[in-house]
């Protein structure tokens, strides 16, 4: 080895066996040598005696030996390409890669030097556990694998188990598509993708409501949540295929209830619902299919929403007196003085109330508070429809390339030469809260006047009052007719006025033709009919008189005599009996209970014969009137009183009067 | 749609017309009239080119009391008979169109313009005329707006019309109505009695 290193240099012998090989042994045993090879005959015989196949690792006990293999596998491919090529001189290829087989053997040589000083580098066994870890993760993914496949199997296996089961039950019709067909006859519905979507909202009728009422539809898969469900409700023994996922702000129950409330005494109230008891129960349909009313309940919460959003809009709009407010939930506008109009937002899924809960407060609450009024809640809805419709229903543009927009009264507005004040009356658009705003005074005064007239009925019972409110009328305006009669005489005197109720003021038509306009104070109706009154009964005594043969010697609606009335004035009429000695004198004011009846009588009875007018027709002057107590007189009413007070008058001859 | 009656003021010696709507407005003030904005009423003449024959001319006018209207007034070939047509705003924008076939007359725009009164039932007008920026005379306008019939209504007309302009107001009323005395008028006989009236104006040099 330090020869090796000194002399920087490699001694490779080459040399021919001893003796030649035998080519041919002749019959007489004499061997036949073959011709001693030439030394580059030997040299590639020799070469080719390399086993090549033979690995370089397999024999790495010893470097060297390696080397050396190597070295000759180098040359023997070498020789091979000498053996192609024919080169100048034979041996250079053979020297090149001796060569550099020899420079690889000095690098070899310097490695394990260093190795060996171990100064430089420290050698350490590499590591051979690699090919058998690599195994087990193997292992571990294909049985990894083979879980998610067997999984997916099963998933399959499953839920054809379960839409075997399903068609075994879909033997009583309870096929989705079935029942998706039946969705799709009142519901929009369309695909998208994979998924079915439908739309509650009232879009396609003419809302511009910014809120989507977009719901899914998807195919209720989990049996056992169905069987729980059956097994809550018993009313409902099929159940549904399809399920409808409703987004969450449109859940739950929603209604807006209109009060108008004077400080704290609700006058009216209104519940606004599309989802009306009456309906529920009496719809069949409802029964058959749980969707229903889940997506009925949805779009009612829709409209609820789109309706106060709408009026909270218009609140904050318009230019009121009084402005109206609008706090969180709550609409508050102010009809008449001290009266208020108040539109509240009630949500179940807002305030986080349970359903049922609500449900149950509302209906209590309905049945304590006053009658509900269906005529506002139907305006209600009537309002927004129409706003609905006035978006769809936009006119065709004539001629075609005239602008889109102007409605058919604006079209012709040109051609007919519309002035201003019509054009202007053509702009003009009420919104909706101030035509509930109007219906809600209407309704206020309406009540008002139901309660004078009841209350005036009930206080007097003598001539009676009888009210006759018109069936038909419009949401702002309504008609009564008060008919004032005494019982037993209503043939011989009837008093009728029509009040015509409006929005703020009464118009009170008489009999005689006048027309009155009052205000929304009940306390001027009151007043009124307290003077028609008063003015029915003299004239009903004259018509009483002059039925008994009586002769009217004056009568005067308006007296100016007597004390003063604290509002109109008193009527009166003076009768004469038919013989003419007997003066009566009737006088009713409006505040009166009873009006007074005085008598006067001739001759007088009270003096002496006067000594100075002898003559008889002095006798004739009438007495003082002295008051007659209506009281005592037998009779039911004033005008039976009087008729049983003329009667006896009459009867009487002056001579016996004494 | 009432009855309404055209009615040339003459402008007196040495009064301009700014002078005169004033004394007009005080009168009209003094009888209960309520100023309520101002009116315009304008006149345009279109001429048909000669490749249509004879020339015919159409007036366009506008009257801000239907302002959503147009009137297009075309004079017959013969006589003194007009066609009239009431078409809504669109008809400006198609007469544009037809521009080869009828040309707007230079400097003829002629307008009325003025204060406008409400007294009860009655409109009053009281429009100065320029033709371009020259001023051309004082029409008033007055409308009973509560009946279409002159027949019923002529001699309350004339009354209060001479309540506020005296003694200019005959007693008869004007060829035009007079010809129509028992008939319903609308708006279009108003604008026929502008017409009429503007046409006049064109025709004199001066104020009138």
């Amino acid at each position: 080895m330090e020869d090796f290193f000194t002399n920087n240099s490699v001694c490779v012998s080459v040399e021919a066996p001893a003796e030649n090989l035998v080519q041919e042994i002749a019959y007489d045993g004499q061997e036949v040598f073959q011709l001693p090879l030439t030394l580059s005959e030997n040299l590639t015989k020799q070469a080719h005696k390399i086993d090549w196949i033979k690995r370089e690792d397999d024999d790495n006990d010893d470097d060297t030996h390696s080397a050396t293999v190597t070295t000759e596998k180098k040359v023997e491919e070498d020789s091979k390409k000498a053996d192609f090529q024919t080169s100048s001189w034979p041996w250079d290829s053979v020297r090149n890669k001796l060569r550099s087989a020899l420079t690889e053997v000095c690098v070899l040589a310097d490695v394990l030097v260093i190795a060996k000083d171990k100064r430089y580098m420290v050698l350490d066994p590499v590591q051979q556990e690699q090919p058998d870890q690599r195994q087990l993760a193997q292992l571990f993914s294909k049985k990894r694998g083979l879980t998610a496949a067997a999984n997916i199997l099963l998933h399959g296996a499953e839920r054809l188990k379960i839409s075997q089961s399903d068609t075994a039950r879909a033997k009583s019709n309870q096929d989705f598509h079935l029942e998706l067909l039946r969705l799709r006859q009142s519901w929009t519905l369309k695909k998208i993708g994979n998924s079915i979507l439908g739309d509650l909202s009232y879009k396609s009728a003419g809302s511009r409501f910014y809120q989507t009422g977009i719901f899914e539809v998807t195919k209720s898969e989990d049996p056992d949540q169905e069987l729980s469900l059956e097994t809550t409700s018993e009313n409902q023994s099929k159940q549904s295929m399809i399920k409808v996922t409703i987004p969450p702000e449109l859940g739950g129950t929603a209604y807006i209830q209109v009060t108008i409330q004077k400080d704290q005494d609700i006058l009216c109230t209104t519940n606004v619902n599309l989802l009306h008891t009456s309906l529920i129960h009496s719809d069949p349909s409802r029964d058959a299919n749980p969707w229903t009313s889940k997506l009925e309940a949805a779009q009612n919460v829709l409209f609820c929403k789109e309706l106060f959003s709408q009026l909270a809009r218009e609140a904050v709009q318009l230019q009121a007196a009084i402005p109206h407010m609008v706090v969180g939930n709550q609409i508050t506008a102010s009809l008449f003085p001290g009266i208020q109009l108040s539109i509240h937002f009630q949500s179940s899924y807002s305030a986080g109330v349970d359903k049922r809960q609500l449900v149950s407060n509302n209906s209590t609450s309905l049945v304590a508070k006053v009658d509900h009024n269906y005529i506002l809640e139907h305006s209600l809805h009537q309002l927004l429809r129409q706003v609905h419709l006035n978006n769809v229903g936009q006119p065709v543009p004539h001629p075609s390339s005239a602008p889109l927009g102007p409605t058919k009264r604006r079209r012709l507005a040109g051609p007919h030469a519309y002035d201003r004040d019509e054009l202007l009356l053509m702009t003009k658009n009420e919104s909706i809260l101030e035509q509930i705003i109007r219906q809600g005074q209407h309704v206020v005064l309406r009540l008002r006047t139901m309660f004078v007239i009841d209350s005036i009925a009930r206080e007097i019972r003598d001539p009676l009052i009888i009210s006759h409110w018109n069936v038909l009328n419009s949401p702002t305006l309504s008609c009564v007719k008060i008919i004032i009669m005494t019982h037993g005489y209503d043939t011989l005197q009837r008093t009728a006025l029509v009040v015509h109720v409006g929005e703020k003021t009464l118009k009170c038509v008489c009999r005689d033709g006048r027309v009155l306009q009052m205000s929304y104070e009940p306390q001027e109706l009151r007043d009124l009919i307290l003077c028609q009154i008063s003015q029915h009964q003299i004239n009903a005594v004259q018509s009483l008189a002059r039925f008994l043969g009586w002769h009217v010697a004056s009568s005067s609606a308006h007296l100016g005599l007597g004390p003063v009335e604290p509002l109109g004035n008193a009527s009166s009429c003076i009768l004469s009996s038919p013989s003419g000695n007997r003066i009566l004198s009737v006088r009713c004011g409006p505040q009166a209970a009873q009006p007074q009846v005085y008598l006067s009588t001739y001759p007088r009875h009270d003096t002496e014969k006067n000594k100075v007018l002898t003559d008889i027709r002095w006798e004739q002057l009438n007495t003082r009137y002295e008051e007659v107590r209506l009281e005592k007189i037998e009779g039911r009413n004033f005008l039976s009183r009087m008729e049983l007070l003329m009667a006896s008058l009459t009867c009487r001859l002056p001579m016996n009067w004494e | 749609m009432g009855v309404i009656v055209l009615q040339l003021f003459a402008v007196p010696e040495g009064k301009s017309g700014p002078q005169v709507i004033d004394i007009l407005t005080k009168r009209v003030t003094s009888l209960g009239g309520v100023l309520s904005g101002s009116f315009m009423v304008d006149c345009e003449t279109y001429t048909s080119v000669a490749s249509l024959g004879a020339t015919r001319s159409v007036h366009l006018l506008h009257n801000s009391e239907t302002p959503a209207s147009v009137f297009a007034l075309l004079e017959a070939a013969s006589g003194n008979k007009t066609v009239a047509l009431v078409a809504d705003n669109l008809f400006d924008l198609l007469m544009l169109k037809l521009s080869n076939f009828y040309q707007a007359k230079k400097q003829t725009k002629i307008e009325s313009r003025g204060p406008r009164f409400e007294a009860g039932d009655f409109l009053v007008k009281l429009g100065s005329v320029t033709m371009g920026p020259t001023f051309k005379g004082i029409l008033v306008e007055v409308e009973y707006q509560a009946c279409s019939l002159p027949a019923a209504c002529w001699d309350l007309i004339r009354e209060f019309m001479q309540g506020f302009l005296g003694g200019c107001v005959p007693s008869t009323p004007p060829q035009y109505i007079q010809n129509r005395f028992g008939d319903m008028l609308g708006p279009i006989d108003g604008i026929n009695q502008y017409l009429e009236q503007f046409n006049a104006f064109r025709k004199t040099t001066g104020i009138r």
